[in-house]
């Protein structure tokens, strides 16, 4: 059976294959240069000093690399095509062209069948995840390193193994959206719209609420402050700026002058207030900054909850496509 | 006798539409037997049925005594060759007979090989690019090479040429005379498969209209010509007339007899199976049907 399903797709999985060697071009292409200045650039051996600030060397870096990001985030619909092309086919085209008659009509059970097909596919796209997960993290390496952030998004959902789970969950989305619709095109459409269907709502709703998420709050002026390198590789989800009693300053989070000028009597009737005057308000006021953040100890733990939830989905779907093979489908 | 195919008050309803309702039939083992009716009577209904393709909305198949779709063990025991011939079409053929050997515990490559080769269609073509007779041939030897017990073909001659059609049907006689399976072709014409068939099932608006030995059909039928008939006056030997024609003088009956026909104003001829199946169609309230094995079999169901 393996060689059926190996002989029935081969074709997808050297297309497959042809877009991953692409993929790795752009990178290849753009990759070396990164790294280059990376090191020769002073940066790198900067970060590996203890103690060391490299914060200008670093944004430096980062301001010249700055639109590799857009790169990268092409990178996040690159799952979805294993879904599309890979997923939505599988049991789609068979039943489209009527060969599942045929297939279902062997010795073999459509359980088995369909377990052949699932196998082989998933086999598949769990390797090709973890070539792009790998080449992207190598790829990203100095700028991950130079911001020191791989947790926030996109950063987050590019590297690492949840990379496999997003693949995993779209190839059975594929699968099953095939079956349910028996029709190619629609289902490589429905597979696409329901990848991002998911993903987005879990990028900017569900993540942030893996774990309750830390509060610091320190003056912000004067001593008691975080200390050099806070926020570092940490996803700070909000900060905004309080008095004394804890009301935010303005309802954006920072600072409004207006709102401030009725409580200090040194910045009423000016125009434009100087920085020193300011900071003496804040100072009387007794501003503070609050941040909420989840952080970057928890960049693993995350990784494995995103991973496990995309992983429950897909072997949801792969029940159901079974479920509905065996029992609806003729 | 044990039949291979067994169906008791059968239906199949797709939303609000019954495919097939309430057909109850037998197909004697080592018969081939012709399952004809016109489009849309539900005869690849019942026989994805029978392969388990689909499952009964009502009643009961049971096929080589086991249940379609229920039962693993029966489908290496049947060969199916679908409709329109499905096949991949980017498979050379060589690939299809790796296909059917991957898929089967129970293959006999060299007989599909050497079956092919001796057609002369050519291994290393691609599924797509071969004619319609060649893909036909290529399909039967697939169902051929599992050593079926039953075969099961639903239209198989729909698009071949004349001489494409002998050579299938001949194909399909070796290979079932070789392992004394038993066939059921499906077809709306039944001229197609007089030839080889010797047994008649006759589908029409998704029920069993008649069912039995064509040579016993042919006996029990005969088409009576005679002076023009008014009424309903019984016929001596005439157990029921299945079709009436009438001009102002004479009239033409093809009738199920009872007995011999001896009243000398009727001119009494033989039947051709197609005259028969025309007129069961032209008539769909009445049928032929073996009353007493039906009975029986209902009986057996209601136990």
């Amino acid at each position: 059976m393996i060689w059926v399903t190996w002989r029935q797709h081969r074709a997808q999985f050297l297309g497959g294959a042809i877009a991953l060697a692409l993929l790795g071009g752009i990178l290849l292409l753009t990759g070396p240069r990164i790294a280059s200045s990376f090191h020769d650039g002073g940066l790198a051996s900067c970060l590996s000093t203890r103690g060391a600030d490299c914060g200008d060397l670093a944004d430096r870096f980062l301001n010249q690399y700055n639109n590799m990001w857009f790169v990268a985030v092409l990178f996040l619909v690159v799952p979805a095509f294993a879904g599309v092309f890979w997923g939505a086919p599988m049991v789609a085209r068979e039943l489209e062209q009527g060969t599942h008659r045929l297939a279902w009509t062997q010795g073999v059970t459509r359980g088995r069948w369909l377990s052949a097909k699932l196998i082989g596919i998933l086999a598949a796209t769990v390797v090709g995840a973890a070539i792009l997960s790998i080449s992207i993290a190598r790829w990203s390496y100095p700028l991950v390193r130079a911001s020191d952030n791989r947790f926030i998004p996109p950063v987050f959902d590019l590297r690492g193994i949840v990379v496999g789970g997003y693949a995993l969950f779209v190839v059975a989305l594929g699968v099953a959206f095939g079956t349910l619709f028996r029709r190619v095109v629609p289902a490589m459409a429905a597979t696409f719209g329901g990848y991002a269907a998911v993903r987005v709502p879990i990028d900017v709703w569900l993540r942030k609420r893996y774990m309750s998420p830390k509060v610091i709050s320190f003056p912000l002026f004067g001593k008691g402050g975080p200390g050099i390198g806070f926020g570092r590789g940490d996803w700070i989800l909000s900060s905004r700026i309080v008095d004394a009693a804890g009301h935010a300053l303005s309802s954006r989070g920072g600072i409004d002058i207006d709102a401030l000028a009725s409580r200090c009597p040194s910045l009423q009737g000016v125009q434009f207030p100087g920085k020193d005057d300011l900071g003496t308000c804040l100072q009387h006021i007794g501003a503070r900054t609050v941040n909420v953040y989840q952080p970057g100890s928890r960049y693993w733990p995350f990784q494995f909850i995103e991973l496990g939830i995309f992983v429950l989905l897909a072997a949801g779907l792969v029940a159901f496509t079974f479920w509905w093979v065996r029992r609806r489908v003729s | 006798m044990s039949a291979a195919v067994v169906a008791t008050g059968l239906g199949k309803k797709y939303r609000r539409r019954w495919a097939l309702r309430d057909c109850t039939l037998e197909i004697p083992e080592g018969r081939i037997a012709a399952l004809v009716g016109p489009n849309g009577a539900g005869k690849t209904t019942l026989l994805h049925l029978a392969t388990g393709l689909l499952e009964p909305t009502a009643g009961e198949i049971r096929v080589l005594g086991l249940t379609p779709g229920e039962d693993p063990g029966l489908l290496p025991r049947f060969g199916f060759v679908a409709q329109d011939v499905p096949l991949y079409r980017g498979f050379t053929v060589t690939d299809m007979l790796a296909f059917g050997r991957h898929t089967n515990a129970r293959w006999d490559d060299h007989l599909a090989r050497t079956r092919l080769e001796r057609l002369e269609v050519p291994l290393d073509d691609k599924v797509g690019h071969l004619s319609g007779g060649q893909r036909a041939q290529v399909a039967l030897a697939l169902a051929l090479a599992k050593r079926p017990e039953l075969l099961l073909l639903d239209e198989p001659l729909a698009s071949l040429d004349p001489l494409a059609r002998r050579d299938f049907l001949r194909v399909l006689m070796e290979g079932v005379a070789e392992d004394g399976a038993t066939a059921v072709l499906s077809s709306h014409l039944i001229s197609d498969l007089e030839r080889v068939c010797d047994y008649l099932i006759l589908l029409s608006h998704a029920r069993t209209q008649v069912a039995g030995d064509i040579d016993q059909l042919l006996g029990a039928h005969r088409l009576l010509v005679g002076p023009r008939r008014h009424g309903g006056g019984r016929i001596a030997g005439v157990a029921a007339v299945v079709q009436e024609d009438h001009t102002d003088r004479q009239s033409t009956l093809l009738v199920r007899t009872d007995g011999p026909i001896l009243d000398p104003a009727w001119e009494v001829h033989e039947v051709g199976l197609e005259d028969l199946v025309l007129a069961y169609l032209g008539q769909p309230s009445a049928s032929a049907l073996p009353e007493p094995r039906l009975a029986t079999i209902r009986q057996e169901a209601s136990q």
